[in-house]
């Protein structure tokens, strides 16, 4: 796999875990669908892990790749 | 065995929609591409429909340019041809037909020649020799030279202008120079002032390929030698000539056509009769429906022939005959743009796809599967089988993604489990018959549900059972036939334990699958109801109404007549429209298309709610959700018999409690069986404008109390410290669900947003 990055969402600086108390931090991720893979950048809490996906995220970008993939 | 995994894009199974003979005899119930009546009636295949549909819009060149194509003299023929195809014209049933050749002498005079010289090519080696004016004989020397084959025209008069004048007597003085004109630009050496002498041919004819004469030239030198009637070879001298010594002109034309074919085949050493294709006039399979057709006249033609507008005016009145009779119904078909044979292409070869897109998924989906096609059809085609028979094949080989119906699927699952109920009436062990009111009915008319079975208890003998679950029929219109075969299973399992009833069903859909399902005929609750009589506080209704028939009553005309004589009982006042019975349309309920692809199902059901300020009744409590969804006053005939109104269309999340609901109180007031309902220790508040966003995006509040129930107990979620809004997210299945929110000291979670997606994510440090 590539080292390529489709998307890269910055980190706010206002966003914490709740849980931790910590702020979240540009995190190197991955969104996998349908047997393929694609490495990311998200806001993430570097200590428990939880990774934010926002909802213009999810529900542009996510979803038509979803939906190409789907048909493939 | 896992319904709910996803399919991977890296490997799958691969099998045939259909063998080709099975493709080809679908596809040739189609007659869409059949060429119109008066193109099918021209032996040289002139497609009139087209050349009227230039002139109409006054594009008179490319008229002309069709009739140069298929005829080396062109006003020889539009002024000679007897015009078969106007003979045909289906104008002539309602009025007067197309004059068509007017209409191509109007070409030929009000279209200008194309320019260009065309591409420049090589002559052939082998050569052509044509003995004798005729003509079939002089349009045969035109087709080999136009051919490319050198060509030697002997004959006996002295210039072009007579040539042309005895094979064609009736031009004009003008139309005989411009025809002679087009002659002598035309690449053929004629030997002028011949003695056409058998001498002559026994001394020339050595040095050709190919040798065709004037059929008097034949008839005076080889008496009884008769050319072929296809291949027009004369068997013993070899000459290429016409059928009959007198041919009419469209005759004489077609014969040297065929000819000039023959011809090839004689220069490539092959039999003149071999690989010829279709050849010649024919009738055509389309279908027309001619029933809105406006009677008119013709406009006449003046000795001078058409100008412009009257040409034009002329060919306006051409209906440009076509079949459409299934898209003219059908709101997927028009959406599609495509014919049933077209898109019975696309489909097949997208189910053969390996490895690419496969573009035409969401058209297979968006089929409601009605069956209106293979009635509006003259040949019966049936579309709905070829999109079921392709989800199906597609489910099977892994190619189709469980997104597009998996919704759909797990309510139905939710039907057959947790809002299941399947018991004999108290106080029997085996029952004479079983209440099936169906998925639906439960989701939105919950009351009506609990009168009728109660009705149903009060009124029969022998004992009355009820099961309440889904029929099959979504695993069946998804494709997915193991889930389709588990319903099976566990309703026929239902069955036995209340000693094989007699079901009575409320939906027009569970009946028809049920019945394929058991093989035995299934009831209405509408025949009982006839039967028995109206229950006592039944509503009247004294308003004009429009009966909206069930696509899953289509051809069923007993159904049809029974619902309409409870309606009578009911004092309805029935308004018929057009569009019911066997013609009905589908509310966009039907083959899921509604969980597919909304904005279709939304037009679906305007296309069947036209009439827009009467109310609707119906006997499917689909159609009732989806017209009421759509704003229309619409309402399910149980819902007058019972007078239980249903109100306003329940949301996705209402649906669900209300069968919930409806199971408890029925066991509750029924059974007498205690039921206990867990609360959370945490309230959830879903302000209206939340609720709306849920319905939109197809999350239930169930998956809301999930994802606050996960956090509450600890989970995960990310703070905005500006705003103090929460976010918190709950991976269940295959979706990943995301709630806003805020959380206050008491323990109350107002909700804010939500929104899911289907990908998995992570850190790239987990494994
Ligand atoms: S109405 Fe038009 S298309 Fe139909 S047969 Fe007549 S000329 Fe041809
Ligand atoms: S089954 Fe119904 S929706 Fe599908 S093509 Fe035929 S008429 Fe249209
Ligand atoms: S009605 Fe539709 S399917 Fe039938 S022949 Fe005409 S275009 Fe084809
Ligand atoms: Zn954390």
């Amino acid at each position: 796999m590539t080292d390529k990055v489709y998307y890269t969402v910055e980190a706010e600086d206002n966003l914490i875990c709740r849980k931790c108390g910590i702020p979240l931090e540009k995190t190197e991720a991955v969104f996998e669908y349908l047997d393929n893979s694609f490495p990311v950048e998200l806001p993430a809490c570097p200590k428990c892990g939880f990774v934010y996906v926002p909802e213009d995220l999810a529900l542009g970008k996510v979803l038509s790749v979803e939906k190409v993939l789907e048909d493939k | 065995m896992d319904h709910f995994k996803e399919r991977s894009t890296r490997d799958y199974f691969q099998k045939k929609l259909y063998s080709l003979e099975g493709l080809l005899e679908r596809e040739n119930r189609c007659i869409y591409e059949e060429p119109a009546f008066c193109h099918a009636a021209c032996p040289l295949g002139l497609d009139a429909k087209k050349l009227i549909g230039f002139a109409e819009k006054g594009n008179f060149s490319e008229a002309r340019a069709m009739l140069e194509h298929i005829a080396p003299f062109p006003r020889i023929l539009v002024y000679g041809c007897e015009a078969p195809c106007e003979k045909v014209c289906r104008m002539n049933e309602v009025g007067e037909g197309i004059d068509i050749p007017a209409l191509e002498r109007a070409a030929m005079n009000l279209g200008s020649p194309k320019t260009g010289r065309g591409m420049l090519k090589f002559k052939k080696k082998q050569k052509a020799a044509v003995f004798g004016s005729d003509l079939f004989s002089l349009s045969l020397a035109a087709e080999l030279a136009r051919k490319s084959y050198p060509v030697s025209f002997y004959v006996s008069q002295a210039d072009a202008v007579s040539l042309i004048k005895d094979c064609a007597p009736f031009l004009s003085k003008d139309d005989l120079a411009k025809e002679a004109t087009r002659l002598e630009a035309m690449d053929i050496k004629i030997i002028y002032s011949c003695k056409l002498t058998k001498e002559l041919f026994e001394s020339e004819k050595e040095d050709f390929d190919i040798i065709a004469a004037a059929r008097s030239f034949l008839n005076a030198y080889f008496p009884g030698d008769i050319p072929d009637s296809r291949t027009l070879l004369s068997p013993v001298s070899k000459l290429l000539s016409s059928q009959n010594s007198d041919p009419g002109v469209l005759e004489a034309v077609f014969d040297a056509r065929r000819a000039g074919v023959s011809a090839d085949r004689i220069a490539q050493g092959l039999d003149p009769g071999s690989s010829r294709g279709e050849e010649g006039a024919r009738e055509s399979r389309l279908f027309t429906d001619m029933s809105e057709a406006v009677p008119s006249k013709r406009v006449p033609e003046p000795q001078e022939g058409y100008t412009r507008e009257a040409a034009m005016e002329e060919a306006a009145r051409c209906i440009r005959c076509k079949c459409e009779e299934c898209i003219k119904h059908c709101v997927f078909l028009q959406e599609t743009g495509k014919y049933p044979r077209l898109l019975t292409r696309e489909i097949y070869n997208n189910v053969d796809i390996i490895m690419g897109d496969h573009l035409m998924n969401k058209t297979i989906n968006s089929c409601s599967l009605c069956g209106q096609c293979t009635f509006t059809c003259p040949n019966g085609y049936d579309m709905a089988e070829i999109c079921r028979d392709a989800r199906e094949n597609m489910v099977s080989t892994t190619k189709m993604a469980l997104a597009y119906h998996e919704f759909a699927l797990l309510d139905m699952l939710f039907s057959n489990d947790e809002a299941f109920l399947a018991k004999p009436q108290s106080g029997y062990e085996e029952c004479k018959y079983v209440f099936f009111p169906g998925c639906q009915a439960g989701a939105i008319a919950p009351e009506a549900v609990f009168k009728a079975y109660s009705d149903l208890t009060g009124r029969l003998e022998g004992g009355v059972g009820l099961i309440n679950g889904c029929c099959g029929a979504i695993a069946k219109w998804a494709g997915r036939t193991a889930i389709y075969e588990e319903c099976e299973e566990l309703l026929k399992s239902e069955l036995k334990k209340l000693g094989k009833p007699k079901i009575i069903a409320a939906c027009p859909t569970c009946k028809k699958t049920l019945e394929e399902m058991i093989g035995a005929e299934v009831k209405g609750i509408w025949d009982i109801l006839n039967e028995k009589g109206l229950p006592e506080g039944a509503l009247e209704y004294d308003r004009p109404l429009i009966m909206h028939d069930s696509c899953s009553a289509r051809g069923d005309s007993e159904m049809q007549t029974a619902i309409r004589k409870l309606a009578d009982s009911l004092g309805c006042t029935l308004k018929e429209v057009p569009y019911n019975g066997d013609m009905t349309e589908c509310c966009g309920y039907g083959g899921l298309v509604s969980y597919v692809n909304k904005d279709l199902a939304s037009k679906m059901a305007q296309s069947c709610t036209k009439d827009e300020d009467v109310p609707y009744i119906s006997y499917c409590m689909a159609c009732r959700d989806r017209f009421a969804r759509e704003g229309r006053e619409s309402m399910h005939v149980l819902e007058l018999v019972y007078a239980a109104p249903a109100g306003n269309p329940p949301d996705i999340s209402e649906k669900r409690k209300n069968r919930l609901n409806l199971k408890r109180k029925l066991l509750e007031e029924v059974w007498n069986e205690e039921v206990i309902v867990v609360n959370p220790e945490y309230k959830i508040v879903i302000p209206e404008d939340v609720s709306e966003i849920l319905d939109e995006r197809m999350i239930l509040e169930e998956d809301v109390y999930d994802v606050i129930g996960a956090y509450h107990a600890g989970g995960s979620a990310v703070c905005d410290e500006k705003s103090g809004l929460l976010t918190s997210s709950l991976r269940k299945g295959n979706v990943t669900f995301w709630l806003n929110f805020t959380e206050d000291e008491t323990g109350v979670y107002t909700i804010k947003g939500a929104y899911s997606h289907r990908m998995k994510v992570r850190t790239r440090y987990e494994v």
